[in-house]
């Protein structure tokens, strides 16, 4: 009788957890209106989700009659939320000197049974980069799905004996979409952190094929494979970075803004470097002059990511009205839901699958009450590969 | 009345001025090219600019009334009376005005410096959007000497023992331009000596002893190495390559020495190992002026210093405000600073570097001849830091540096109206929020 308690408990507990897709179910989701981000809005129209994946959207597409069908009339379909650049549920950044820990990985680091992941995909994100702090070469950033486990459900699970490969969100490596998913730099204006940085990528440069764990994620970011963040507070220190990475044309680097950087927006839209930027109107140092630094950003054609202001479940929840507040600013309400979604997906070098509404891209998807950036706006299920994991109350 | 691109941070001001009182909302902060100087400057820089009308103080060839400065390519290419300005040449109107060289200061304490962490080379850590540099430019001040230290007057990065060490520099306020940021790296060798640190001369002079003990044993195995083919080289250790510097005189060493006796146990140290020396402080320098004018040894000084004297010496000390008209007279030369030589919001306004004409000026009550003073801060600061070739005067073929002031520098009322580094206008008052709405009657 006890133990029955708890099957159904677990039952109970983990239904909104996505399961491995069976490739089989096929779910239909009937909209007044979907924002598909990259091309356009769709009035009335249909998304078929097979296997987890987006497999039909349109006005015109034909329901499948085996189909469960999620009828969102009066909604607004929008794609999962992507915050490429967080720390949310890690450990405090090492300080200290410049180093190269190009090793070091986030994926390893990692404890998913924390609420706070479960917080951050019920205010509708569905996809986070989680980046090393640490001065100098940080080492790697894993992509996560943010569905974690709160602490409590652990010892149920030990005591009716399950086996741990649950599926995705239960483990770690389910939480993993890619475990080195990107390098974290942190830069500072200085000799010493120029040499760590410059002495590095030189030696992975004449060792290209070895398989060295401290050069080899070296070596896939100048070439390419993976994409370099670059975490620069101040805009002169930024001066001082894109002569240092010039010479390594394949990077594809980001850069992780601080205040004050729109004052270089033309020198970065010039180098096509896209920037992360807090969701913030800031203050021009030391006047009462407000600015809104991604609108300058964007207008000089810059391409833009926005995070969260605060890099906690609070932050994140509050995001939304963020991002309306600096549409209310004057950024263009398009490239602010790019900003949230294509970009940072983008950036990150996931946008094959995420970011978009899209045929062939992962159902990740929020039904919200209406536009994302309307004000008031209401997240009313949350839809991670084809199952809904969170329903609002 | 000025025809002039805005091309810093100053019109950003402006434009978010009009911008929040028209909508009285967050508005952006500018349109795209409003910020950022590159990308015109190449083509600023082939056109020409002239200054005309003002009263041209050239520090080196006295005041042209109603002189004409030609600018082509960021240096002076004419000054004079008599100036044909060419047709395309975009014209600065000056009348009324006084023009002078930019301002030179000999010491500063960079705050965006001192914030970041130990820095071994300033080339690599300048932040052209520092504020600091933006309030530079306001005060008129163009070039200036930097230390990475806490403090500008423990200018040595190690600590206790260690007398020499950390890094210096000359840097323009090229504001949002970092490429044209650093003039000279380093210009001086930071030393630290006094009666009030514990070993700090000792080693100074045993390492002095023990560089030249090494550079002597380096002549003579030049000369012999040819004849015997089995002698070793001299090993030296690198913590005297500082001292070696020193002694070749690559270098001068700046080091602070406040009292008479602090002075001539300098110059004791320059007459035995013959190394150029810039002494800073100075307060006592006109007790012992001959002693440091027989020596040649360059001053930084800070006329608005004061000390009482001591009771237990025989002969004079302290302060005194004649102390620059003294040493002018004695025939030192002599670099004027305030004394904490900052740009900032804090402190006392008129005291720190925003209002370095106000402590020559001061020299001047003391009895100092006004050229001198001016020289304090332009020409005279300039050769002590080394980059007299480049700034200090208005003079062709020296970078176009220059200040346009509604008065006599020295005059308490005074404003720097624009300020020009390399030919391009960095600073205007009337775009700036810093003392554009402040305006005098007449």
């Amino acid at each position: 009788m006890k133990k029955n308690r708890i099957y159904i408990l677990l039952f109970l507990s983990w239904a909104w957890l996505p399961s491995a897709g069976t490739g089989e179910e096929i779910t239909v989701i009937k909209a007044d209106r979907i924002d598909t981000v990259t091309s356009g809005l769709i009035e009335n129209g249909v998304i078929v989700i097979r296997g987890g994946k987006i497999s039909a959207i349109g006005a015109d597409v034909k329901i499948p009659s085996t189909a469960n069908i999620i009828d969102a009339r009066d909604k607004t379909v929008f794609p999962g939320l992507v915050n490429p650049c967080s720390v949310v549920g890690l450990s405090g950044s090492p300080g200290g000197e410049p180093a190269s820990n190009p090793h070091y990985r986030i994926a390893d680091e990692l404890y998913p049974f924390q609420d706070v992941y479960r917080r951050i995909l019920q205010a509708g994100f569905t996809t986070l980069a989680l980046t090393p702090g640490g001065n100098g070469i940080a080492g790697q950033g894993a992509i996560i799905r943010p569905v974690g486990l709160p602490p409590r459900l652990l010892p149920a699970r030990r005591m009716a004996g399950e086996s741990v490969d649950a599926g995705a969100g239960q483990t770690p490596g389910g939480m993993l979409i890619t475990e080195s998913g990107l390098l974290m730099i942190r830069f500072e204006a200085n000799e010493k952190a120029k040499k760590v940085i410059t002495e590095a990528f030189e030696s992975a440069k004449k060792d290209i094929a070895s398989a060295d764990p401290k050069i080899k994620p070296l070596v896939r970011a100048l070439q390419g494979e993976i994409p370099t963040f670059v975490r620069c507070g101040w805009p002169g220190a930024a001066l001082h970075l894109l002569p240092l990475l010039k010479p390594y044309e394949k990077m594809k680097w980001v850069l992780v803004a601080g205040p004050e950087n729109y004052r270089i927006a033309e020198k970065l839209a010039k180098a096509k470097i896209p920037v992360i930027f807090p969701a913030q109107i800031d203050f021009e140092e030391f006047t009462r002059n407000r600015i809104n630094v991604p609108r300058i950003l964007a207008e000089a054609g810059v391409k833009i990511a926005c995070v969260p202001i605060m890099d906690n479940a609070e932050g994140h929840e509050d995001f939304l009205r963020q991002m309306a507040e600096l549409v209310k600013y004057g950024l263009d309400k398009e490239t602010a839901k790019k900003s949230m979604t294509i970009h940072p997906a983008q950036m990150l070098a996931v946008d094959y699958r995420l970011g978009s509404l899209e045929v062939g891209k992962d159902a990740n998807l929020l039904i919200l009450s209406a536009d994302p950036l309307e004000v008031g706006v209401k997240i009313h299920q949350v839809m991670l590969e084809g199952k809904i994991v969170y329903q609002a109350p | 009345m000025h025809k002039h691109r805005t091309n810093c941070r100053f019109s950003i001001f402006n434009f978010l001025a009009v911008l929040l009182l028209c909508c009285s909302a967050v508005a952006r902060a500018s349109s795209p090219g409003n910020h950022g100087q590159d990308g015109r400057a190449t083509a600023a820089e082939e056109k020409m600019t002239a200054i005309k009308g003002g009263d041209l103080y050239t520090i080196t060839g006295g005041i042209i009334k109603n002189g004409t400065i030609l600018i082509k390519d960021g240096k002076i290419s004419g000054i004079g009376q008599n100036i044909d300005i060419p047709k395309n040449a975009e014209v600065i109107d000056a009348k009324g005005k006084v023009v002078m060289p930019g301002l030179v200061a000999a010491t500063t304490w960079l705050q965006g410096l001192r914030s970041s962490r130990e820095i071994n080379k300033i080339a690599d850590s300048l932040d052209p959007f520092d504020f600091e540099v933006s309030l530079a430019l306001a005060s008129g001040v163009t070039t200036a000497f930097v230390t990475a230290t806490s403090s500008p007057y423990r200018r040595v990065q190690s600590s206790g023992e260690n007398p020499i060490g950390g890094t210096n520099a000359v840097i323009k306020m090229t504001y949002g331009d970092l490429d044209n940021m650093l003039v000279k790296e380093p210009v001086a060798e930071n030393v630290s000596i006094s009666n009030r640190q514990w070993l700090g001369k000792t080693n100074f002079l045993l390492n002095l002893r023990k560089a030249k003990d090494y550079l002597q044993k380096l002549a003579e195995y030049q000369k012999a190495k040819d004849k015997d083919k089995k002698l070793e080289e001299p090993k030296k250790s690198p913590e005297l390559d500082p001292y070696i510097r020193l002694l070749r005189r690559e270098l001068p060493a700046r080091l602070e020495a406040a009292t008479a006796d602090d002075i001539l146990a300098a110059l004791e140290i320059v007459d035995e190992f013959g190394i150029r020396v810039i002494l800073e402080g100075c307060l006592e320098a006109w007790i012992v002026a001959q002693e440091i004018a027989r020596r040649g040894v360059p001053l930084v000084i800070t006329p608005r210093e004061k000390q009482e004297p001591r009771k237990d010496i025989s002969g004079p000390s302290g302060s005194t405000m004649e102390n620059a008209a003294i040493l002018k007279k004695a025939g030192v030369r002599f670099a004027i600073v305030p004394q904490v030589p900052v740009f900032g919001l804090g402190a006392m306004a008129g005291r720190d570097l925003m209002a370095l004409p106000m402590e020559a000026a001061f020299a001047v009550s003391g009895g100092l001849d006004e050229q001198t003073a001016l020289e304090a801060i332009t020409l005279t600061a300039a050769e002590i830091l080394g980059v007299a070739d480049r700034v200090g005067s208005l003079q062709a073929g020296k970078d176009a540096d220059i200040i346009i002031l509604d008065g006599h520098p020295f005059h308490y009322r005074s404003f720097v109206e624009l300020t020009l580094i390399n030919g391009k206008i960095l600073y205007d008052k009337k775009q700036s929020t810093y003392f554009s709405h402040i305006t005098h009657d007449n």
